[in-house]
């Protein structure tokens, strides 16, 4: 997943499932980006396509 | 404040926006803690992982520029380097912009520090026709240098390996022979224990950094005359700012470092969406493409379109005319309680009011803000905003970086509160608080108020004035009274690109759904504490309570209503002023003089309560009494200046 502001990939370890940071009570289903902290939407499981991350070119 | 542990340590350092939090989860996956520096409000992240059968703690400090700190974050990442002992400290870097971070590793090293060096987004660096060869950069530096590209993983085993080989050996860099004398002077004079390197204290010393100062006095004790006197004849002989002076020296360092090191392809002609991207970045075409997406994205899309054609059919055709007057004839027949009757289909009803408000008015509207905004943000023109705006920025004492929560805001100001936590000084945080109560209205009040002033051009016009002159105006006397730092800022800018109808689709529907189900029960909530007040006389007293205030604004008793369902959520206010406005309650004066207030007026509750949650309770009454005051000197000035002048009459 892409930041949708500045672009850098979300890695996989941020967990992409709903998920409450702490800020409130519940989830509020924003991924924050961990470079930029802009909010992105937590897409739901069922729209998200599993993709890994292209290799690394030896 | 030291924090052993009995782990050896892991520190990763940098500037921000350069990938070490991407190594951190890298490193420690996802199991870590997230806490607040002793004593600060600034987030370290900390985690564990194992290499070769050892176990390493792991730590992700604030970005910090360099080790002479301006901002909290930045005296929090330096005072981990001081107090807390690390086996190693990875300084990430941006392959991209090597020159600019390659002083902070100098400075790393001259601290004594056990650094590895991690040249980051090395792919990036390749797509733009960069060469960096990473052998000879580290033959000069003389310290482990791995490339990496951490978001695709590459580069993760080289790292993982490094840490476990890592043996301590010391480079040295050496500056004039003039500097080097004054350091040498200065280091020879510190007897005491430091977790830096006493070349690295002279040098803070010598740089006038006040906290180091302390320490050297604390450590000294009274033989820190000896070293205070040194410092000021150095400073008094040299005659010359000698912190300019040394980050000089250490970019001529850097440029020899760097030399042959970093290659770049020439002779590339700039693409399309490059020269596109330039003319978004200057003011002077950058404000015209603003306006004209502001224009076809905002107020074509979002008020003509979404707030007036669909808003129409669904709330005008699909429920005045079809679902309401069956719903209101059925209860009318079955059901022979007035209370039930009233809480169901009444005037606040739950059918009547909340479903047609959440499903009718606000779902069309925040639907289409949602797909305008998505598409706008999928092609990456928000960091070109915030790179064009960051001079307007700081004069209201805020700066680029300030477009995020600024921006988010026209989605939900709630969320956008709390992401003012990612600005970094407390000042910028509290000025992008005030202003996002006041003058950013979130996308349900933004989309009705633009469907209903959509086709009065007057109101439109007052109307934005009105919110802009504020919010500027506000800003800048909050920059002038609410004291602090002043952040630099800079941001790496992603490409320019087409948006992804996949990505469009997925985030609209996404945003429509979280926001759908946030609203809907607040709602049903707001509806029945209307109704329970209907019922009970109390809502009755309140509107009685707001006459005169209405009366002062020149707006009739029953936009009481409207003011009251703000409290509860602006975008059910705004939905209140739409039933006004179509009722042909209001004339333009008082449509302006209404939506100008309502924008204004107080934040709603959920935002309210996440205020307080970031700026505690002193901060958030300040903001809310000021903002309802405001507002309402606002309203009244406004509807006498119309009336006076006599324009939109």
């Amino acid at each position: 997943m892409r930041c949708g502001f500045c672009g850098k990939e979300i890695p996989d370890e941020v967990d992409l499932k709903e998920k409450a940071c702490g800020a409130c009570r519940g989830a509020c289903r924003k991924i924050h980006c961990p470079c930029c902290g802009y909010a992105n939407p937590a897409i739901p499981a069922f729209l998200r396509r599993s993709k890994k991350p292209k290799e690394a070119p030896p | 404040m030291s924090a052993e542990s009995p782990l050896p340590r892991i520190a990763l350092v940098g500037n921000p926006n350069v990938g070490k939090s991407v190594l951190f989860n890298a490193l420690t996956g996802a199991y870590s803690t997230v806490s607040n520096y002793p004593g600060t409000s600034v987030e370290v992240s900390r985690g564990h992982c194992e290499i070769d059968g050892v176990r390493y703690e792991v730590l992700d400090t604030p970005g910090m520029y360099s080790m002479l700190p301006i901002t909290e974050e930045e005296r929090v990442a330096r005072e981990i380097l001081l107090h807390e002992e690390s086996r190693v400290v990875l300084h990430v870097v941006d392959a991209r912009n090597l020159e600019r971070m390659l002083p902070m590793t100098l400075q790393l090293v001259e601290a004594g520090l056990p650094v590895i060096l991690v040249v980051n987004i090395l792919d990036e660096a390749e797509r733009l026709g960069m060469t960096i060869d990473i052998p000879l950069l580290q033959e000069k530096l003389g310290l482990p240098v791995i490339g990496a590209a951490m978001a695709r993983k590459r580069g993760l085993k080289e790292v993982r390996e490094a840490i476990a080989g890592y043996e301590p050996r010391r480079a040295v860099f050496g500056y004039d022979s003039d500097l080097e004398r004054d350091i040498a002077r200065v280091a020879s004079l510190l007897h005491g224990e430091y977790r830096l390197h006493s070349r690295a204290i002279a040098l803070l010393l010598l740089q006038r950094d006040e906290e180091i100062c302390s320490l050297v006095a604390l450590t000294e004790g009274e033989h820190s005359v000896h070293v205070e006197k040194a410092v000021n004849e150095i400073v008094f002989e040299r005659r010359t700012d000698l912190h300019l002076r040394i980050s000089l020296e250490r970019r001529r360092v850097c440029k020899g470092v760097l030399e042959g090191v970093v290659t770049q392809r020439e002779g590339r002609e700039k693409t399309f969406a490059e020269r596109l991207s330039d003319l978004t970045m200057n003011p002077w075409t950058g404000i015209p493409i603003l306006l004209l997406i502001l224009y076809l994205g905002l107020y074509q899309f979002v008020g003509v379109f979404g707030a007036g054609t669909v808003v129409d059919f669904l709330e005008g055709t699909i429920f005045e005319e079809g679902i309401n007057p069956w719903l209101v004839e059925a209860a009318d027949r079955h059901l022979r309680w007035y209370w039930l009757h009233e809480l169901l289909v009444g005037e606040y009803g739950i059918f009547t009011l909340a479903m047609r408000y959440a499903i009718a008015l606000i779902l069309p509207i925040v639907g289409t803000f949602f797909l305008a905004f998505s598409v706008i943000e999928d092609t990456g023109y928000f960091p070109r905003l915030a790179l064009m705006v960051d001079r307007i920025f700081k004069r209201i004492g805020l700066n680029g970086r300030a477009v995020i929560p600024i921006v988010l805001g026209f989605g939900c100001d709630t969320m956008a509160t709390m992401v003012t936590r990612t600005l970094e000084t407390i000042r910028e945080r509290i000025i992008a608080t005030v202003l996002l109560a006041l003058a950013i209205p979130c996308s349900a009040q933004l989309g009705v108020i633009l469907g209903l002033l959509s086709g009065e051009a007057g109101t439109l016009i007052v109307w934005t004035f009105c919110i802009a002159g504020i919010f500027l105006l506000v800003g800048f006397l909050a920059a002038q009274v609410v004291p602090g730092e002043r952040p630099m800022f800079y941001m790496e800018i992603p490409p320019l690109r087409m948006p992804q109808p996949r990505n469009v689709l997925v985030k609209t529907y996404t945003r429509m759904q979280m926001y759908f189900l946030e609203i809907l029960p607040l709602f049903i909530i707001a509806s029945v504490v209307l109704w329970a007040g209907k019922m009970t006389g109390l809502l009755q007293g309140l509107v009685d309570l707001l006459t005169p205030v209405m009366r002062m604004l020149g707006l009739p008793e029953e936009a009481s209503a409207a003011f009251i369902f703000g409290f509860f959520r602006r975008d059910f206010g705004a939905a209140g002023l739409y039933d006004l406005h179509t009722g042909g309650l209001l004339s333009p004066v008082q449509l302006a003089v209404a939506a100008v207030t309502l924008t204004l007026f107080v934040p709603c509750v959920a935002q309210f309560l996440m205020m307080k949650k970031e700026r505690g309770w002193k901060v958030s009454l300040a903001i809310f009494a000021f903002v309802t005051i405001l507002a309402f000197t606002t309203g009244v000035t406004l509807n006498f200046v119309l009336n006076a002048t006599g324009i939109l009459g």
